[in-house]
């Protein structure tokens, strides 16, 4: 029997524009087990990122109840939350986000600056995890120097140096033109293979059939949630 | 932790030069702007000190304060003609501490050479003047007691007058006119002052001097001078001898109140110059110091720039597991780099400055340590004040929110 390493209870997200209250969650409950990949599906809005972002520990929910590796993570502060960031999760999103003018080893190198690993080691980790997604010959450059593929493999190489618990990876391909995309869901697949969590946003039912399972989000709520052979 | 801010903090500062330097202007003229007005205001002091001590601190000045116009009111006499020749005889003799005193009248007027004409203080006096003045020729000879017996209309030029008159020629043996009130009096020029340069009353390179007998008798047909200048035996007697000349004539003109004379020390003038200046370098300072708090101003509309700038980057750092107070320190470190190498090239610009008006002005430079240790230490203090606040914005920031931040 596998080990859960998420779960999530009647999770509900309200944000307050003014006086109009927006449910982006409305109770979602589901859980995720170790070496898990886990695709969620759903039209534009229906919650997904939002989900993630509180998955990854970015935002509060507005309730409902969270653990994360055997942890309550519901009602921490911002600093037990960036502890779990740091400890926990491995971010993938769909604009990269690496750091314009930081070179990629540097970009790779951040979450161990604040996991406050020691400068050579940090070194030593992060050239081996440019090196496993195949950009050993391009440490150096910046995010404007290589292509768009390359920008999400360093993004990957970043979200894995912690070892997180999870990856969590919001429409990875999504800026990407699909041969690329495909090539960027190869290395996802190879990390689930090599036991890695993954959880994993997309629109393109492709995308989303490297999954075992699919979660289909709808207005806040979990409209199925299929197991895919 | 701290110095982990401080590497990412330098990192972007490097990224940024231009932005960089701009934002750290205000303190690099902040601080330079006030080294060196604290050194100019010293070194000046220092010179003009000097100079007062050349004159020698040992002299004092008998001044009648009458004014033109009541010096020949009817009632009993005015005062002023009471500084008659006899009496700075008498001002020696009942003044033991005095060595000397030498009557002085001042008959100003208009100087002309051939076809130039220049407007000068001559000074009628004795030929103790010089002596007493420490102040001699650099050609031909000063007054002489001949000079003043035989009422010889003879002159000494100052070198400035000198060379206004004259230009490089050699002046001695030559004429000058002195125009006195509308009437033309013939001179010949035996004598041309050192170059002494500025005092109170003006340069004394730019006055002449005749003789006493000349300037009274012949000139104004004033049997009074208008002030006496006195030496004390020393200048560690200077303030008995005041004393003493001050109670002097006190009884001799019956003037309790002291209200027709005034009697200056060269201490005093010491004084008076002296906090004159540090009223000046305080302003000065103070002027400066308003700029080194724009600067910080400047400094903090530049890093909330930047936080808003790089709200994505702060996003990217939290959600990599950034704590807000590593958010905190790198830009608190950012502000604090900002200030503190702005202060160091400040320090190094104000150096510049001082040198070069000092090398200019020929003062000497005098950079006092404690102008540099508050001027870089109010910079500091100024990065840290107006970073925090940029700083605590950046922090604060919700990581979400951040991340979607075009
Ligand atoms: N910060 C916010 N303030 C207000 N409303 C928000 C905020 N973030 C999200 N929402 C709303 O919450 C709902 C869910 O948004 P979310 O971004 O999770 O959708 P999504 O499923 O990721 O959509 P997409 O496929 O377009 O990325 C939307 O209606 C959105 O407008
Ligand atoms: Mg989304």
């Amino acid at each position: 029997m596998s080990k859960v390493v998420m779960k999530i209870e009647k999770m509900t997200k309200i944000y307050h524009l003014g006086k109009v209250k927006v449910e982006a969650l409305r109770g979602v409950s589901f859980a995720v087990n170790e070496g898990e990949f886990v695709s969620i599906m759903g039209p534009s809005g229906s919650g997904k990122s939002t989900l993630m972002h509180i998955i990854g520990c970015l935002d509060y929910a507005s309730g409902g109840e969270y653990l994360l590796a055997d942890q309550d993570v519901s009602n921490l502060s911002d600093n037990q939350l960036a502890l779990f960031r740091s400890k926990k999760i491995g971010f993938v999103f769909q604009q990269f986000n690496l750091l314009p003018r930081a070179t990629n080893l540097r970009n790779v190198e951040l979450p161990l600056i604040y996991a406050g690993i020691p400068a050579r080691e940090r070194k030593k980790i992060a050239l081996q995890a440019l090196q496993d997604v195949g950009l050993g010959e391009r440490v150096s450059h910046r995010p404007n120097e290589i292509s768009g593929g390359q920008k999400q493999r360093v993004a990957i190489a970043r979200a894995l140096v912690n070892h997180p618990s999870i990856i969590l990876a919001d429409e990875p391909t999504g800026n990407l033109d699909s041969k690329t995309g495909l090539d960027i869901m190869d290395i996802i697949q190879k990390l689930h293979e090599e036991g890695n969590t993954i959880i994993l946003v997309t629109h393109e039912p492709e995308v989303a059939r490297y999954a075992k399972r699919i979660i289909h989000l709808k207005d806040g709520l979990i409209d199925k949630d299929e197991v895919v052979a | 932790m701290i110095l982990q801010g401080l590497k990412i903090a330098l990192e972007s500062l490097w990224a940024n030069k231009m932005r960089t330097f701009l934002s750290m202007l205000g303190i690099i003229i902040g601080v330079g702007a006030v080294i060196a007005i604290v050194s100019v205001g010293t070194g000046s002091t220092q010179q003009v000190t000097s100079r007062i001590a050349d004159l020698g601190s040992n002299m004092i000045t008998i001044y009648s304060k009458t004014v033109r116009g009541q010096a020949s009111t009817v009632s009993g006499g005015s005062s002023q003609e009471n500084f008659t020749l006899e009496m700075a005889d008498y001002m020696e003799m009942f003044s033991p501490s005095v060595k000397k005193v030498i009557p002085i009248k001042q008959v100003s007027g208009t100087l002309i050479s051939d076809d130039i004409n220049v407007s000068a203080t001559v000074i009628g006096t004795i030929d103790e003047y010089a002596q007493v003045n420490n102040y001699g020729v650099a050609q031909g000879v000063f007054l002489s007691q001949d000079d003043d017996r035989e009422r010889r209309q003879v002159i000494v030029l100052g070198s400035q007058l000198a060379e206004d008159l004259f230009d490089n020629e050699n002046p001695i043996g030559k004429g000058v006119k002195i125009n006195y009130n509308g009437r033309i009096f013939v001179f010949t020029v035996i004598g041309v002052m050192k170059e002494k340069g500025g005092s109170m009353a003006g340069s004394l390179d730019e006055q002449a001097y005749i003789p006493l007998s000349v300037a009274m008798d012949r000139m104004t047909a004033h049997n009074y001078v208008n002030s006496y200048l006195a030496q004390s035996y020393s200048s560690e007697k200077a303030s008995n001898a005041a004393k003493e000349l001050e109670n002097f004539m006190i009884k001799a003109l019956d003037d309790p109140d002291k209200e027709n004379f005034k009697i200056i020390s060269q201490d005093e003038i010491l004084g008076t110059v002296s906090s004159v200046t540090n009223t000046m370098s305080l302003m000065l300072g103070g002027i400066a110091a308003i700029s080194l708090l724009v600067g910080g101003i400047g400094i903090m509309n530049i890093m909330l720039v930047s936080v808003t700038e790089r709200t994505r980057e702060i996003g990217i750092r939290k959600a990599l597991g950034a704590k807000n107070k590593n958010i905190l320190f790198q830009f608190l470190m950012e502000s604090l780099s900002l200030s503190s190498v702005g202060g160091m090239i400040g320090v190094g610009l104000g150096w510049l400055i001082a040198y070069f008006l000092s090398n200019f002005a020929d003062w000497p430079l005098i950079i006092p340590v404690i102008s540099v240790v508050l001027a870089f230490g109010f910079a500091l203090f100024i990065g840290v004040f107006f970073g925090l606040y940029p700083a605590m914005k950046a922090a604060r920031m919700n990581p979400v929110d951040a991340l979607r931040y075009e």
